[in-house]
């Protein structure tokens, strides 16, 4: 959903991490024993499986709750988590799929132009905080959409948001703003 | 007996060592004989040659031949020096032999590699045991070399013989004189297997006539004959200068077939047999040390009678394993393991460790999910509102699996490729694997390699 501003700005998602629930207890170690590709990490209390055909890495703990990352879509997590799922019932758990929720969707732009962040800091005041030694990056906060975007002075920005609908909405808001502040104009 | 044994086969003999003979006294209590406990031994060690040596067998006859050599315990040959290091220029190792002492008595087994384009130097007064078990005593420093496989039909071979023989070589020609080798080519002849002293070699004094030793293989007719053209030899005949020259064996090389022929000087009457059809190294050297082993029985008049006692006879016994050398040692320390990637991981009960990476994964980046498709999720048509009816049984989505795809398992675990050990360090970055790994037993390709450390890389 390109903003009608810009021409074919690419948001690429680059990573959906969703939760869902198993309803049920799961014995860590048993999956880590007899599950394949998990990796047991007893230090923190959780197991991850790593899942290939959807490239999503699950943290699982014991009391029955999932985290998922790594996919490129929300659907691509879904499908994931079900896979995920399916596993751990093959492992003997009584597992039911539910509770299954989109946590944070990332998503990286770029601009076709250089950003001034000073200037856009300025104009953005409280919207915008940038702290140069802390980080590089303007972050703007939006606060109904709940996305945070961080800007950087090439001109890419990530961000995050609940879900793609958010994000994308988020970028078309923060667009023209930047729009105003390039760098070669402000120069 | 057990001559063929790499390092691994040692580690496994002397483990069941240890188990038998820790396992004596509780046989003996239990009122079994002994005789018992040795049979049991006995299948054992029969059953492990068996899996094991068999590949080191096969490995070992395919590419070329074995020698072990046996050095004799006093071996005082005159003027010559027991230089009791092998120096074997091979493409990959050099197999320096350890220092011998004359007067030790001990018998030093060393196998050398199948395939090396070898210029082989073999001291003298070494017995060499070729793969078949025949025995061919050395008295003169010899070398075998081999054309560089290169077809070449005509061959020198040059011959230095060591003046230290002293005893006049009165060998008689035998009637295989007319089965030497012609310069035009030589038809391998069939060799027979006479007992080791029957080599006849043509004596020092005799005239420059080609002269080709027959070489008693001890499995008859070689059949290797078949393919490689006939090589010329040519022959010269040692002059008899008393001064210490190597013998020299060009040989070429076919890819299988090897066809030697040398000219060895003798010092006695050594019964020559069998015309020549096919040979390869074994079968040369065996005519070099069979001729040897007739001077030394002369000189000496020791218990070298019978190459075949010479092992009994001998003292000196120094294992040395050289087959398998290259691979273990590459196989050995920093090297990378490309091997783990197929194997490890074992059956997860013997793991030590729960940190359980399934390195055969890797296995399955070739199946991977293929067969679960992800369009099934799809048409999976339940409902998804129920994140905050979880009270609602009947809503399960799972569906039982009716529309969740099912995550293939590949058969990670049907590989025969397996590491048994321990780890130092796993690590991982994102989707590479390192492993540091210690003590441990891997079968890889039906073979056993023993570690104590292996390093190694993994991509999932």
């Amino acid at each position: 959903m390109d903003s009608s501003n810009d021409d074919a700005l690419d948001i690429i998602v680059s990573n959906v991490v969703a939760t869902f629930r198993t309803r049920c207890h799961l014995n860590l170690r048993t999956i880590a024993l007899e599950g394949t590709n998990v990796i047991y990490k007893p230090e923190v209390g959780k197991v991850l499986m790593k899942l290939r055909k959807p490239k999503i890495t699950a943290s699982i703990w014991s009391s029955g709750k999932i985290i998922c990352t790594g996919a490129t879509s929300e659907d691509e997590a879904k499908q994931g988590a079900r896979r995920l799922a399916r596993c751990l019932q093959k492992l003997g758990f009584k597992v039911r799929f539910s509770a299954f929720k989109v946590v944070n969707v990332l998503a990286v732009c770029s601009m076709p132009f250089a950003i001034h962040l000073i200037d856009f800091t300025k104009n953005n005041r409280p919207i915008a905080s940038y702290e140069p030694e802390l980080h590089p990056a303007a972050t703007y906060r939006i606060k109904n959409l709940k996305a945070t975007i961080q800007v950087f002075s090439t001109g890419s920005i990530t961000v995050t948001g609940p879900n793609v609908q958010n994000v994308a909405t988020a970028v078309e808001q923060v667009y023209p703003l930047l729009f105003e502040c390039q760098k070669p104009l402000c120069e | 007996m057990l001559t063929n044994t790499g390092p691994v086969a040692k580690l496994y003999l002397s483990i069941i060592d240890d188990v038998i003979e820790s396992m004596r006294e509780l046989f003996l209590d239990e009122g079994l004989e002994d005789c018992v406990l040795d049979d049991l031994r006995h299948l054992w060690e029969s059953k492990m040659m068996q899996s094991k040596a068999m590949e080191d067998f096969r490995k070992n006859n395919i590419n070329s031949s074995n020698f072990v050599l046996q050095l004799p315990a006093n071996y005082s040959q005159t003027d010559q020096d027991v230089t009791a290091s092998v120096v074997i220029p091979a493409s990959q190792n050099i197999q320096s032999f350890p220092r011998l002492k004359n007067n030790s008595e001990t018998l030093a087994t060393f196998s050398l590699p199948a395939g090396l384009a070898y210029p082989v130097q073999i001291p003298a007064g070494v017995t060499l045991q070729t793969a078949s078990g025949q025995l061919y005593k050395v008295n003169v420093p010899v070398v075998v070399t081999q054309a560089a496989a290169g077809q070449q039909p005509a061959r020198t071979v040059s011959e230095f013989r060591e003046a230290a023989a002293p005893q006049s070589a009165a060998v008689p020609q035998n009637t295989t004189h007319p089965q030497e080798v012609e310069p035009s080519s030589v038809t391998a002849s069939s060799v027979t297997p006479p007992p080791p002293q029957k080599t006849s070699l043509p004596p020092s004094q005799e005239s420059t006539v080609p002269q080709q030793p027959p070489v008693p293989a001890a499995e008859g007719p070689q059949p290797q004959t078949a393919d490689s053209p006939e090589p010329e030899v040519t022959l010269r005949e040692n002059e008899p200068s008393p001064q210490l020259e190597p013998m020299n064996l060009s040989m070429t090389a076919s890819s299988c077939t090897q066809l030697l022929d040398f000219q060895i000087r003798a010092e006695e009457a050594l019964a020559q047999t069998a015309p020549l059809q096919s040979r390869d190294i074994d079968d040369i050297l065996k005519e070099v040390i069979e001729e040897e082993s007739q001077k030394v029985e002369r000189a000496r008049s020791l218990a070298a009678g019978k190459t075949g006692n010479q092992e009994d006879a001998l003292g000196l016994d120094l294992d040395y394993s050289y087959d398998d050398l290259s691979d273990i040692v590459q196989l050995d320390g920093p090297a990378d393991n490309s091997d783990l990637e197929e194997e490890e991981g074992v059956p997860l009960e013997e793991n030590d460790f729960l940190g359980i990476i399934n390195a055969e994964a890797i296995k399955a980046l070739q199946e991977g999910d293929a067969s679960s498709d992800g369009n099934s999720i799809s048409s999976s048509s339940e409902s998804e509102g129920a994140e905050d009816h979880v009270i609602e049984e009947e809503e399960d989505p799972l569906n039982s699996g009716d529309d969740v795809v099912e995550q293939d398992i590949p058969d990670l675990f049907d590989t025969d490729n397996v590491i048994v050990c321990q780890y130092d360090k796993i690590h991982r970055s994102k989707n590479r694997w390192k492993f540091h790994l210690k003590d441990g037993v891997m079968c890889y390709g039906g073979r056993d390699y023993v570690f104590s450390k292996a390093v190694g890389e993994a991509e999932w």
